[in-house]
């Protein structure tokens, strides 16, 4: 087993804990040990609070790291909002001056930063650390016929020099990650576009959107694979309010990487939340005719 | 040549005076001095998604902005700065290592220290500097938790969350 401490951030834990269940349902099986840190805090988020001052900023989420330092593992990210935040951290605290000014502030509450621990975004646990081969053998029923598109989302590959997870304009780990499931992941042509929920005004992202569902729906696609639960939200909900504001049909279920995963893995659909989205992924159902031993 | 700003107080002489006390002010945010090395080549609105979906929102003319000093324009209430979306195309393509997304967030935080927030960005920095978190705990929360076998999520110790967010005047950081 390989051991990682586990930074599930505010998101997750608290509006998605299905999310939660399923990502301690498929990491085990993938020979990744998940351990638990005491006493974190938001990451703190990379739109509000970072907005606010970016040096409370940077003195929390070194904190948050200092928890995984603390255990001598690196930490992973299961959400990435929290990646851009603590991999920002990593990288602008190698610079010896701001470190000293953050380091002065953690010495109010008895802590150091010392930059021991590295920060993964969970995909990078699966493709560095477990495979893809490994993922294609956890798969108990593979996912034949479905076809994926797939929401990148910003911050899990840029900025690339600091996220360092893929090329930002041509990646390839999530399209991988979806044939390692038996499914066929397909390429939207406005794949590359943001979700749009850190933007203030209501013009951009719904027009954003707009666009982005139009061409989701060109490929047919049954599933629109997720990898942050902040744009799990801008799809779930908001693909319901764009239809209603262009008087359009999108209807294309969102969900998030890894309860497609766990489900591919032998966990029952009716375990893993799916039925609290709004638009339900009913098309996974037809994979669950052999009833397979809880995991 | 970029055209001399129409419109700001330091263009009514028609000469620009570039406002360096604003300058320096965002200087001392963390990269806020990064627009200096702009030169104003556009990299960064082509992929710009405020930009292709909004209609005044331009990362070359915030930075130029930026560049004159025209911290007016930008530091208001209803700031276009509050269109960008923090998608990092605008760092990725910048041939300058301006990072103008973090410019703008610096800018953001001369923002900040007016008082001035959009309301639903001011709720969830209240709602972390309260709990420590962004989505705050309930019980509802909890006995959703429950129904997918996981514990109930514990406090954030908040002693030291509001220790570490305190400015830093005793340090000198800022006067
Ligand atoms: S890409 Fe960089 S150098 Fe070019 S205009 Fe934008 S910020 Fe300035
Ligand atoms: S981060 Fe902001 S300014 Fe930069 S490209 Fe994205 S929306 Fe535009």
């Amino acid at each position: 087993m390989k051991r990682f401490a586990f930074f599930p951030g505010c998101l997750i834990p608290a509006r998605h804990p299905a999310m939660e269940f399923a990502i301690r349902e498929a990491l085990p099986r993938l020979g990744i040990e998940i351990v638990d840190l005491d006493n974190a805090s938001c990451c703190p988020d990379p739109i509000y609070f970072k907005s606010k001052d970016k040096l409370s900023w940077l003195a929390v989420a070194a904190r948050n790291l200092c928890l995984a330092e603390d255990l001598g593992l690196d930490i992973f990210t299961n959400c990435s909002g929290c990646t851009a935040t603590l991999s920002e951290t990593y990288h602008l605290l190698q610079n010896e001056v701001l470190r000293e000014k953050v380091n002065k502030r953690l010495k109010r509450i008895g802590r150091e930063y010392k930059g021991t621990s590295r920060v993964r975004h969970i995909v990078t646990l699966l493709r560095d650390f477990a495979g893809y081969e490994a993922i294609k053998d956890s798969v108990e029923r593979p996912l034949e016929g479905l076809k994926m598109a797939i929401h990148y989302g910003c911050h899990l590959l840029k900025p690339s020099r600091i996220m360092q997870v893929d090329d930002p304009n041509d990646p390839s780990v999530m399209e991988n990650l979806v044939t390692a499931l038996g499914a066929t992941p397909v390429r939207h042509r406005n794949w590359y576009l943001c979700c749009g929920k850190a933007c203030q005004s209501d013009e951009v992202p719904s027009n954003m959107m707009h666009d982005l569902l139009g061409t989701v729906n060109d490929e047919h696609a049954d599933i629109l694979c997720m990898i942050c639960p902040t744009c799990f939200g801008q799809f779930d909900f908001g693909q319901m309010k764009v239809s209603k504001q262009f008087g359009e049909d999108f209807h294309t279920p969102p969900v998030y990487y890894f309860q497609l995963l766990a489900f591919a893995q032998g966990v029952p659909y009716d375990k893993l939340g799916l039925e609290r989205q709004r638009f339900k992924p009913d098309c996974l159902r037809r994979f669950e005719t052999t009833t397979i031993p809880e995991g | 040549m970029p055209q001399k700003p129409k419109d700001s107080p330091s263009g009514k002489n028609k000469v620009a005076r570039i406002d360096f006390r604003f300058r320096r002010e965002l200087a001392e945010k963390i990269e806020g001095d990064l627009a200096s090395f702009c030169y104003q080549c556009g990299a960064c609105v082509g992929d710009c998604p405020a930009t292709t979906y909004g209609s005044d929102f331009n990362p070359r003319d915030i930075m130029l902005k930026v560049l004159y000093g025209l911290g007016d324009e930008l530091l208001g209430e209803n700031s276009i700065l509050w269109e960008c979306t923090n998608c990092y195309n605008c760092h990725e393509r910048c041939p300058q290592d301006v990072k103008p997304v973090e410019v703008i967030i610096s800018l953001k935080n001369m923002l900040a220290d007016l008082g001035i927030y959009p309301p639903a960005v001011e709720k969830v920095i209240q709602t972390f500097e309260k709990t420590g978190r962004t989505v705050p705990l309930s019980d509802a929360v909890n006995r959703q938790r429950e129904k997918f076998g996981l514990p109930p999520l514990p406090e954030v110790p908040m002693e030291e969350i509001q220790k570490l967010i305190e400015p830093d005047s005793e340090e000198g950081e800022k006067d």
